[in-house]
């Protein structure tokens, strides 16, 4: 089995010694400082790291301050709380379907989520915020649902799960469109939904996000003891006391709120759930209670450092982040692509 | 050959199907002329298109809408034959232009000439469309080529297609968003339509669609032939790789010459020839004309229908396809097929 196997089991997994994977940590956490701290100066005005930091003690002027906490820190917030939801939300996929090229996005969580949050927000606009990630956690599941039901033949193979998602994924993104065209949107609006962005997210969206995220993610990493047994294969894990189908349903249930609850904040942010799992699989090997872990961070990583390039690369235009890893990571699924099913 | 093939359908549903076909584009195409901000009754459309326009109506109908549905009616057809040639020549009933990348890639070429070598773009949008479905033509079939076996067959080859289908739209969005910050325009390459055709676009379809499926008709006996496998193909003495050259060289001819004229319009290519085969079976001699007749006459009715989205705006056809078509991608893509 190689690195790049959809849940190997901890016995053969490339499983790098503890203190390896404790290094691995200490780089992600110290990589994610500095991206934030570096996210945290990039904007449309020019905007030192002292300022920011005047700001952040509160010795700005009233101006900067605001431009510092009302704009910038809620915005690296969510690109936190999204990157470590889909990163975690992909890892549980991939282990639970057995599956390298699973994840919400590929599976069509990300646009079914996407469609019905788009719905509520253009023809219930009287709907509570708070409401949005409820939304979208229904067409998020309402899509799971259909794709595994039509996919499954007496089992799935990873190819044909896929190609289902796919569809299913384009059959939402036809309905976007045609939300967006029935009701035009000024063009960052219709990018958010399109593409992914950050563009203009307030401490409100952080409000409506992060209480997912936080109940969530604490859960499938506890989770991870248990999917590893499972990672055994049934029979062994139903020998070891586990029950199989319920913790699979669990663990696909919060890997589907995680995802939804980033759409409801960044729109149709694609490929990070795919490509966060492999990377961390590379660095902490395949055994879920410490790859989940891995997997967020690794996710938080591709979506601050997206959406700081995506501001950065020519201001005040902005690039949003969905387009940018959605180049990073299509060429990463193209090479997984091959080297499935063989 | 084809008359063994032949024989197992009886004529008469075929001439059915196209004199059905022929009906539909007919109606579809007078009903489409009078939609819009003004009335148009269909009488005043039947003499516009008869005789000399004289009346407001009339000349409404000759200037404004004929060109549109003419673009509509050459681009759904060539789509469809397209598909139809796309099918025949990878065995894969999948293979579509859109779903294979050459759409996306042909107006990510377009785009990007428009935004980065403005002057380009004024030599021949047709001409670096054709570059564009070409490039991104080879590449995934290249990806696809280096998997064992029949790489062409399987379901991989669809979902390099989509996955390169998505990057090449990703980039031709960035494109945009540098060149220009407006949702219309954004949209506009990511779903084409013949909204803003006229008579210029008309006239440059027209006699490439024309020519296009005159070439996919005349491949369809070796079509048929290869239909029986490669193996037979080659043992009855086709060529076949010559045959697939021909028919991917059709395709990406009539997809960036649709491209350049009216954007990428999804799902065409890949539904029209499905629902062909169900009324007419699988022999292409049958098959090409009765999908390109259903192609013309689906694009101008999904045409016609964006009428209805947004009122007055006009909306571009290809949103009204890609809700149709999806669904039925999804349909397609749960059947049974090798794939692993």
């Amino acid at each position: 089995m190689t690195a790049l196997a959809p849940s190997p089991s901890p016995a053969s997994a490339v499983a790098p010694r503890r203190t390896a994977r404790g290094r691995w940590y200490l780089a992600a956490a110290g990589l994610a400082v500095v991206v934030t701290a570096y996210s945290l100066t990039v904007s449309s005005v020019p905007l030192p790291f002292g300022d920011v930091l005047d700001a952040l003690t509160g010795r700005a002027d009233d101006a900067l301050s605001r431009l510092v906490w009302d704009y910038q820190i809620p915005r690296i917030i969510l690109c936190w709380a999204v990157g470590a939801g889909l990163g975690a939300s992909g890892a549980v996929m991939q282990s639970v379907i057995r599956n390298p090229l699973a994840s919400p996005d590929v599976l069509g969580v990300t646009r079914g989520a996407g469609v019905t949050a788009l719905f509520v927000v253009l023809i219930l606009p009287a709907t509570p915020l708070s409401l949005l990630p409820v939304a979208a956690l229904a067409g998020g599941v309402a899509v799971t649902v259909v794709v595994y039901a039509l996919a499954y033949r007496g089992g799935t193979t990873p190819i044909r799960l896929a190609l289902v998602g796919v569809a299913a994924s384009a059959c939402c993104e036809a309905m976007i469109r045609f939300l967006l065209m029935r009701y035009p949107q000024d063009v960052n609006g219709s990018l958010i939904w399109l593409a992914g962005s950050f563009f203009g997210r307030t401490w409100q969206t952080v409000a409506i996000t992060v209480p997912w995220v936080v109940v969530c993610l604490p859960v499938v990493v506890l989770l991870g003891r248990r999917l590893d047994v499972m990672g055994l294969g049934d029979p062994m894990a139903v020998g070891l006391g586990e029950r199989a189908e319920g913790t699979r349903r669990l663990a696909i249930g919060v890997a589907v709120v995680l995802a939804s609850g980033a759409v409801a904040a960044a729109g149709t942010l694609s490929f990070v759930s795919l490509i966060a799992p492999h990377i961390a699989r590379r660095l902490v090997g395949g055994r879920m209670a410490t790859l989940t872990p891995m997997a967020a961070a690794v996710g938080v990583l591709l979506t601050l450092g997206a959406d700081t390039l995506g501001r950065g690369i020519s201001p005040p235009l902005e690039i949003p982040a969905g387009l940018i890893t959605a180049v990073i990571g299509a060429p990463y699924f193209l090479y997984l692509l091959m080297r499935t099913g063989r | 050959m084809t008359a063994t093939v032949r024989r197992r359908h009886p004529a008469r549903p075929w001439l059915t199907a196209a004199a059905g076909g022929l009906a539909l584009v007919v109606a579809a195409a007078v009903w489409h002329l009078t939609l819009g901000a003004v009335h148009v009754p269909a009488g005043e459309v039947i003499s516009a298109l008869t005789g000399h326009a004289s009346t407001p109506g009339e000349m409404i109908v000759a200037d404004i809408r004929l060109p549109r549905v003419l673009v509509a009616l050459a681009v759904g057809a060539a789509l469809a034959a397209a598909g139809v040639v796309m099918q025949g020549v990878t065995g894969n009933p999948l293979a579509a232009p859109d779903l294979l990348g050459v759409t996306a890639g042909a107006s990510f070429a377009v785009v990007l000439a428009l935004t980065v070598v403005p002057r380009l773009a004024e030599v021949s949008t047709v001409a670096l469309a054709l570059c564009g479905a070409a490039a991104a033509g080879c590449a995934v079939l290249a990806l696809a080529g280096r998997s064992k076996g029949s790489g062409l067959r399987e379901n991989r080859l669809i979902l390099g297609g989509v996955t390169v289908s998505a990057l090449l739209l990703s980039l031709t969005q960035g494109l945009i968003i540098f060149h220009e910050n407006n949702a219309e325009s954004v949209v506009y390459w990511l779903v084409g339509g013949v909204n803003l055709s006229q008579w210029r676009e008309a006239w440059t379809i027209l006699p490439v669609a024309l020519a296009g499926i005159a070439g996919c008709l005349a491949m369809a006996g070796r079509l048929n032939v290869l239909a029986l496998g490669e193996e037979m193909a080659r043992s009855l003495g086709q060529r076949v790789a010559l045959v697939r050259l021909c028919g991917a060289a059709l395709v990406i001819l009539i997809t960036g010459a649709c491209v350049a004229v009216a954007g990428p319009i999804g799902f065409v290519g890949l539904v029209v020839p499905h629902m062909a085969r169900r009324l007419v079976g699988s022999d292409h001699v049958r098959l090409l004309p009765v999908s390109a007749l259903f192609g013309g006459a689906l694009l101008v009715l999904a045409d016609a229908v964006s009428h209805f989205v947004n009122p007055p705006n006009e909306v571009p056809a290809g949103v009204v396809t890609a809700l149709l078509g999806a669904p039925y991608f999804v349909w397609l893509a749960r059947r049974d097929r090798k794939s692993a």
